[in-house]
């Protein structure tokens, strides 16, 4: 699908940046979002590999059902989280974050001296904007709910960024790192609850 | 599937079975024991004891080879030969570990054991790609995450959180030097790319990096000193020593075929600075064993210990690429951490306290923990002198650097001093704690397998026992490495020097094998088509 692929690595850049930067309901929805597309655009590489997105999809499915916090889907809350205007305004907070989002963008547009020069720009651009975007939350952020976000859009920066050099993973390899994209978000979640009952508990 | 590939498949996947039955297995004895709770959780702990027995027995029927490899399409499940020995070997281990620890949560952790050790059959199985290393970095964050669970510990949840972090934060260093490795071949042939020496440094140090900070090398030690804080046992044993021996089995591997393929020296500082690493780890993990009061910390400085030995071997590796002697030192390594382990959660156990103070005389008490502190010394210090001691100075030697070695030799004597004082303080005036604590007799079955099961694992430590996981014959070559002709990694392809269709030695802890080249049940990172 050579034509949706612009809009689906700037919809998968966009969710990753809101994942880093909005608040638990958009957070989350982003972190959704990411995951949708940038599992198309890393399995659209080899049409064959039909069951690699399956097994992507489905484990990143069961992980965020596992990691969902409650009250997630408060219809009047999440209207209001998810509004255009609650979206800019989070993104004009953290200028540095946007900043460094397209700056990814730009750097990944750009062929180096490697074997990624003949790899696939928009899928090379994705992936380096995804990992500059997630790398500096995931090792500086002391919140266990933001550093896992930043976790899978770090991976699936990753992950793109190996798609546009090696094309997709095999199906042993894309369950390997689909159960990996789950264990993050459950083990997250189950980490950030236990804390806070440990807190509140104090 | 044909008739024919069922039972290849029961082989290839036995300890992931017996993982998963234990899913129905725990809860159907609850169940069938639904009024006694206690007495669940002993039969649950027995039945998991049991299946880990099977697994190790399962481990030691299928071998390793080409009747035990299954090919579902294009995937390749490809049983090693140093998988089947973990998996034979921890098998044991953990069973006698889960024995010792009792308790309401000891089928948990058997169940645990289970999985942990199916995830590293698994991943030593799979022949290439980025799969295997995610794989057990995944499982790594996964069992620290049930290992921790049951309890709302803060310190649990804060160190399953760091390796969270450590875990994310590794798979792109792979997927990096995956890419550098692959740029390799293009630098062989093209004067635009950076020298291949340097490319070899760099995809060195991302593989490199995994292993240093998934075992616990200086200065990311203290993950692992968390991890035997916080979690239990089992879990701080899989988290923080097998997963990390089986990654470094798969680094060994990647690190020998990488610097053989490469005829200049290896760019960059990458060789002396993993030295410096492990020798620095090695005196830091023995001084800190020695100064600290609490044995569970004791231990987890005995395994950064262990860890530096790792860097060592990864250094050696990188400068003598056919040199068996760094994979044959993982496996003595991770079994004498896990002896160590066995005595801590039985001491643990039987006197409530994990501070030597209170500990005063535990060995004249329950002399059967003084047999398996004895027994993991023994290990510690691979006595009698043989095939693992050989290999622990050929590393030095490899190393090159005096200064590294005797800093090494001085970290490794200061190890086993800080073991020998543990078991001197069982001999001091018994304590209060020590004097009023329940033991049991010496002829029970606990007791019996804490003994048998330690002097069984030293003697596998240190080299006495010739074990083999019984292959039918040497693997598949992994495949090709790089696309490019230029750049041939004839150490995983094509075994040249000394031929052998023993078992490598990776696989094994037998003074007797023969050197082989091939890095096996490497897991190589290589390209994808």
């Amino acid at each position: 699908m050579p034509g949706l692929e612009l809009p689906l690595v700037l919809i998968a850049i966009l969710a990753g940046t809101l994942a880093v930067t909005s608040a638990s309901r958009g957070a989350w929805v982003a972190i959704a979002l990411l995951a949708l597309t940038s599992s198309a655009l890393e399995f659209s590489v080899a049409d064959s590999n039909r069951i690699g997105l399956i097994l992507r999809l489905s484990a990143i499915g069961i992980g965020l059902v596992a990691a969902l916090p409650e009250n997630l889907f408060e219809r009047e809350a999440l209207r209001r989280d998810l509004a255009l205007s609650t979206l800019v305004r989070t993104l004009r907070d953290h200028p540095v974050v946007v900043a460094s989002a397209i700056a990814g963008l730009l750097l990944g547009l750009v062929p180096l001296a490697l074997p990624i020069e003949s790899s696939s720009d928009a899928l090379r651009a994705a992936g380096i904007a995804l990992l500059v975007v997630g790398l500096p939350p995931l090792l500086t952020s002391r919140f266990i709910e933001a550093t896992t976000r930043a976790a899978v859009v770090t991976l699936a920066g990753t992950m793109l960024l190996r798609t546009s050099i090696f094309g997709a993973l095999d199906p042993l390899a894309a369950l390997a790192i689909g159960a990996g994209f789950a264990c993050i978000l459950v083990v997250g979640g189950s980490v950030a609850t236990r804390i806070s009952n440990a807190e509140e508990e104090r | 599937m044909s008739e024919l590939e069922a039972p290849t498949a029961i082989r290839a996947f036995f300890p992931a079975l017996a993982a998963l039955s234990s899913l129905a297995l725990v809860p159907l004895i609850n169940f069938w024991r639904g009024s006694q709770r206690d007495d669940a959780a002993t039969y649950a702990t027995i039945g998991v004891q049991i299946l880990l027995l099977a697994t190790a027995v399962g481990a030691a029927l299928a071998g390793a080879g080409y009747l035990s490899t299954l090919k579902i399409g294009q995937v390749t499940i490809d049983p090693s030969e140093p998988g089947r020995l973990l998996v034979l070997l921890g098998g044991i281990v953990f069973a006698v570990i889960v024995g010792a620890g009792e308790g309401r949560r000891a089928g948990t952790m058997g169940q645990i054991a289970l999985f942990g050790i199916a995830a590293i059959d698994l991943a030593l199985a799979i022949p290439s790609g980025i799969a295997p290393i995610a794989l057990l970095l995944f499982a790594s964050l996964g069992i620290s995450g049930a290992a921790a669970s049951g309890k709302d510990d803060v310190d649990r949840a804060r160190a399953v959180f760091r390796d969270l972090r450590t875990v994310s934060l590794l798979l792109p260093a792979v997927v990096i030097a995956e890419i550098l490795r692959t740029a390799i071949s293009y630098a062989a042939v093209d004067a635009s790319y950076a020298t291949p020496s340097s490319l070899a440094a760099g995809t060195a140090l991302g593989v490199s990096l995994v292993l240093i900070v998934a075992a616990g090398v200086f200065p990311f030690h203290g993950r692992l000193i968390k991890i035997f804080e916080a979690l239990p046992i089992v879990g701080s044993l899989l988290v923080g020593v097998w997963i990390p021996s089986a990654l470094a089995l798969i680094v060994m591997g990647e690190l020998s075929a990488l610097a053989s393929s490469i005829t200049d020296p290896l760019g960059g500082a990458i060789v002396p600075g993993i030295l410096l690493a492990g020798a620095v780890t090695l005196i830091f993990g023995a001084v800190s064993a020695l100064l600290h009061d609490d044995i569970g910390e004791i231990v987890g400085f005995i395994a950064v210990g262990n860890a530096g030995w790792l860097a060592l071997a990864a250094a050696a590796a990188l400068q003598s690429p056919t040199d068996t002697s760094s994979r044959l030192i993982v496996l003595p390594g991770m079994l004498t951490t896990s002896l160590f382990g066995l005595w801590l959660v039985s001491v643990r156990r039987r006197y409530g306290t994990t501070s030597i103070r209170e500990l005063g005389g535990w060995a004249r008490r329950t002399s059967a923990n003084g047999i398996a502190l004895t027994a993991a010394i023994v290990a510690l210090a691979a006595l009698p002198p043989g095939a693992v001691l050989a290999a622990r100075l050929n590393l030095l030697l490899l190393g090159g650097n005096p200064v590294i070695a005797l800093f090494a030799v001085i970290g490794q004597v200061m190890l086993i001093v800080a073991a020998i004082r543990l078991l001197l303080i069982g001999f001091t005036p018994q304590s209060q704690t020590v004097h009023e604590a329940e033991t049991r007799p010496f002829a029970n079955v606990i007791t019996f397998s804490l003994v048998a099961g330690s002097i069984f694992v030293a003697a596998a430590a240190a080299g006495w026992l010739a074990l083999e996981s019984g292959g039918t014959g040497p693997l598949p070559p992994a495949p090709s490495v790089s696309p490019g002709t230029s750049f041939d990694p004839a150490p995983s392809t094509e075994p040249t020097a000394a031929p052998s269709a023993d078992p490598t030695p990776s696989a094994t802890v037998s003074p007797e094998v023969s050197p082989s080249v091939m890095p096996s049940g490497s897991g190589e990172i290589s390209p994808a088509p």
